[in-house]
């Protein structure tokens, strides 16, 4: 699938660990449930975790430090959780790697995740990516501080989006 | 004349935009109308396009579009009310609906009219952003503020700050469900602090600086709630913070899979009180609270774009108005229930019934905003509010200009001298316009109006809060009325049922309860007659309807209700 | 949708209808396949066969731009099809508190668009 990060279509090299099969060798990607299986691969390969949007964060605490990418599932755009574990990521554990969003998303739902401090997001096939960059490009300003820490817009709590 | 008012540099009783402020609602406009056209193009499924366009206000009901059109903490001025006049006239059926949450409807819109009708609302700094959806909704406001002898501060300030920090917040957009935050800044609760998801209720600290009352999880609909009390001194500064924090519990844990069970009240009865403070104090804890910290320079900021009335000093003003209300009784009658006693002596905020005898609660027509508008200008200081019991407020009007507003008042059917007594009904739009609806609200409120509507009857009967809800979703806020009407659905035909003694504000909030079964809307109107008969042959001397219901119970008046005929 | 709009007796007639989507306006569905503004105009069929109408229709939502088909149970009386809910009745006829506002009242009034 096509990954969207910073305007631009780059390549994904992780691959997903499937179920009931042995971790393959190279950048992976497991469900929490198999995080410690992942943790313990003697690889010098990445390792990377695909959260559901009713796990909590706090379970990624001890591991996070060996995590490069953390992945967040829309099972639809209207279940808005992906939201709160991205900004609990960024703002409770200060994880710093790449977070990217998957699954049902809209793209008007992007500047919202780029504020929230997702980085990266899975697209479908095909997509028309000008309308993701129309997206991002729709607001010049916001109206609340982000973990993105974005220069003060005059008074108050607005902010200048870049 | 009396005088004629100069108007300020920032209208009076709301935020003044600036060019940001401005630039950012061209570009939510701008947004909507992508969004439109890639509805029509079929990139955006109906089922995705649904939420972006509830959270423009725009709802699919019973007949047509609805756009609903946010009054923040129900304020505007007389240039906003004459644009939606105008929308009213140009893009719709000529009149418009305020609605319980301080805003106002209209209810035959199309779709493809809508980028335009908010390009129009833009250009006097208005929106209908947020009106809808599971998001943040308008706050709303105690609709004296600012002008009320028992208040304690503005509580509009604060509505504005959250306003804005509520407006396209990246966590809150996608909640469970929507979320309701109220704010009072006065003693007397007249914003139903209680029935809200959040309810905050200001008074002064004790460093001068302002702490809040924080409730949590109240409500209506389904389930209905009263408020738990979180904080009772939330600081100043930490107001976005806490805020924060609850809604990050709720984003979190609120249940998705159950729309029923998905707003805050449901989570918190859940967990349970302690539980869910300790979650939010745990997530307050965690936070960067340096980031989300309300300096004292921003609410002075933020309060520095808010114009305020210049207060002439009123003279001989209320020996004025004494004298012209013995030479007038039925002007009389109007001043002793539609106005409101005001900080500044001379004055007085006058409370403009949208409820005529036998009319349509809180419908408006576009010469009825116009009239307002041009009253607003001429006693009020240009400033108009929206009251969450449908009617509107002129703030502060000089007490010796009372009987000219009174007379054009009159004379456009906005006269109607029953504030806070039965006909002032609360009703939502019903069966006649809502597509969730199981019943009609109108045509019964419209009766009881009619049969209850003489004015020695009402100030017989005296105060008496009368809501009207279509459906258990409870818009009319049935569970809160003294006398509450639900209409149910039985086999496809209309029915209603009576609850009694419920109340929204303050120490005494209270949740009516369901008399019996349901019964027709002429049965119903036959029963609550009998129910005020009840009332006044048992009430002791001075003691009010609520007050009579508490002491005796439902039991007699289940009695009155269900007595053969 | 309100699943509750949609339920119907297993015997019985019952009519197809949506809402327009660019202007919200009720349309209801007439023998001819096109789509009218007064439900007399409604080509009633049977309970037993609505489901398959319903799913012809929605198949062809997108192109014909409407939104929100199902199907209203109906009775023939002599004033014409009668829908048997209050609810369907009233969805028919426009607000009982503003009888002037039919399904005939004009959508747009140019002379007031200046």
């Amino acid at each position: 699938m096509p990954l969207l990060e910073n305007g631009q279509i780059i390549q994904d090299t992780w691959q997903i660990a499937v179920e009931d099969t042995p971790l393959p060798a190279g950048d992976v990607l497991v469900p929490l449930a198999r995080l410690s299986e992942g943790l313990g691969r003697n690889e010098e390969a990445r390792l990377g975790v695909v959260l559901n949007s009713a796990d909590e964060i706090e379970a990624l605490r001890e591991a996070l430090p060996r995590l490069d990418l953390v992945v967040l599932s829309f099972p639809v755009f209207r279940d808005g959780r992906p939201f709160t574990q991205a900004r609990a990521l960024r703002e409770h554990l200060h994880f710093k790697g790449e977070i990217r969003a998957g699954g049902h998303i809209l793209p008007d739902q992007y500047e919202f995740l780029l504020r929230c401090g997702v980085t990266t997001v899975s697209l479908p096939e095909g997509v028309d990516l000008s309308v993701w960059q129309h997206a991002h490009e729709a607001f010049t300003v916001a109206y609340q501080p982000s973990i993105l820490n974005e220069q003060p817009e005059g008074f108050a709590f607005r902010r200048r989006l870049a | 004349m009396p005088h004629v008012m100069t108007q300020p540099a920032l209208p009076v009783g709301h935020y003044a935009y600036d060019s940001v402020d401005r630039t950012f609602l061209k570009q939510r406009v701008a947004q909507f109308k992508d969004q439109v056209e890639r509805r029509l193009s079929g990139a955006l499924t109906e089922e995705e396009f649904k939420p972006l366009r509830l959270m423009n206000g725009l709802y699919l009901q019973l007949h047509a579009y609805m756009l609903r059109v946010a009054i923040p903490y129900g304020v505007l001025d007389a240039a906003q009310m004459r644009t939606l006049a105008h929308i009213a006239r140009t893009y719709d059926r000529d009149y418009g609906h305020f609605t319980t949450r301080q805003n106002i409807q209209f209810n035959w819109i199309r779709l493809e009219d809508t980028p335009e009708i908010l390009t129009v609302l833009a250009e006097a700094d208005m929106h209908a952003i947020q009106t809808s959806g599971n998001c943040i909704r308008n706050v709303t406001a105690d609709q004296f503020a600012g002008a009320a002898a028992d208040e304690v501060l503005d509580p509009r300030v604060y509505a504005e700050i959250l306003r804005q920090w509520s407006t396209l917040h990246p966590e809150f957009t996608f909640l469970p469900r929507k979320f309701k935050i109220a704010i009072s800044g006065s003693k007397q609760d007249r914003v139903a602090a209680r029935f809200h998801d959040i309810g905050l209720i200001a008074r002064e600290g004790e460093n001068g600086r302002p702490v809040f009352e924080v409730f949590v999880g109240g409500g209506l609909g389904r389930t209905p709630a009263i408020g738990t009390r979180l904080r009772d001194d939330l600081p100043e500064e930490d107001l976005i913070a806490y805020l924060e924090a609850i809604l990050r519990v709720y984003n979190a844990h609120g249940r998705r899979d159950n729309i029923y069970k998905a707003r805050i009240k449901i989570l918190v009865q859940a967990l349970g009180a302690e539980e869910f403070f300790n979650q939010v104090n745990a997530e307050f804890s965690a936070m960067d609270r340096a980031r989300y910290r309300l300096p004292e320079a921003t609410v002075e900021a933020i309060r520095a774009r808010f114009g305020t009335p210049d207060f002439a000093p009123a003279g001989d003003a209320a020996e004025k108005l004494n004298a012209q209300r013995k030479a007038d009784q039925v002007f009389d009658a109007w001043v002793a229930t539609n106005t409101h006693a005001h900080k500044q002596p001379g004055y007085c905020s006058v409370t403009v019934s949208c409820k005529p005898t036998g009319g349509i609660p809180g419908d408006v027509t576009s010469a009825q905003m116009d009239l307002l508008a041009d009253l607003a200008e001429r006693y009020s200081f240009g400033e108009l509010r929206i009251t969450h019991l449908q009617n509107v407020v002129l703030g502060h009007v000089r007490q010796d200009a009372l009987y000219e507003v009174w007379q054009a008042l009159a004379q456009n059917g906005l006269g109607t001298a029953n504030i806070g007594f039965m006909t002032d009904i609360i009703a939502c739009p019903g069966l006649d316009y809502c597509a969730l609806a199981n019943a009609r609200s109108i045509p019964i409120a419209q009766k009881l109006s009619a049969r209850f509507g003489s004015a020695d009857l009402q100030r017989k009967i005296g105060p008496l809060r009368l809501n009207i809800s279509g459906c258990i979703n409870a818009c009319g806020h049935h569970h809160a009325g003294h006398i509450g009407i639900l209409g149910v659905d039985k086999r496809g035909e209309e029915a209603f049922q009576i609850t009694l003694g419920g109340s929204s504000g303050g120490e005494d909030a209270s949740i009516g309860q369901i008399l019996g079964s349901a019964m027709s809307e002429d049965e119903t109107v036959d029963a609550i007659a009998r129910i005020i008969d009840t009332y006044l042959s048992r009430r002791t001397a001075g003691e009010r309807f609520i007050e009579t219901c508490r002491r005796l119970g439902t039991a007699p008046f289940k009695d009155a209700a269900y007595a053969p005929a | 949708m309100d699943r509750r709009n949609n339920r119907r007796d297993a015997e019985g007639i019952s009519v197809v209808t949506a809402n327009r989507l660019l202007d919200g306006r009720i349309v209801w569905l007439g023998a001819d396949g096109q789509w009218k503004t007064v439900i007399q105009d409604a080509e009633p069929y049977a309970n037993s066969a609505i489901e398959d109408v319903l799913q012809r229709c929605n198949a062809r939502a997108q192109q014909e731009a409407l939104v929100g088909i199902y199907g209203v149970q109906v009775t023939r009386t002599v004033s014409g099809l009668q829908p048997v809910t209050s609810r369907e009745r009233i969805r028919a006829a426009g607000p009982s508190v503003h009888p002037d506002f039919t399904p005939d009242w004009p959508t747009h009034q140019p002379a007031l668009h200046a």
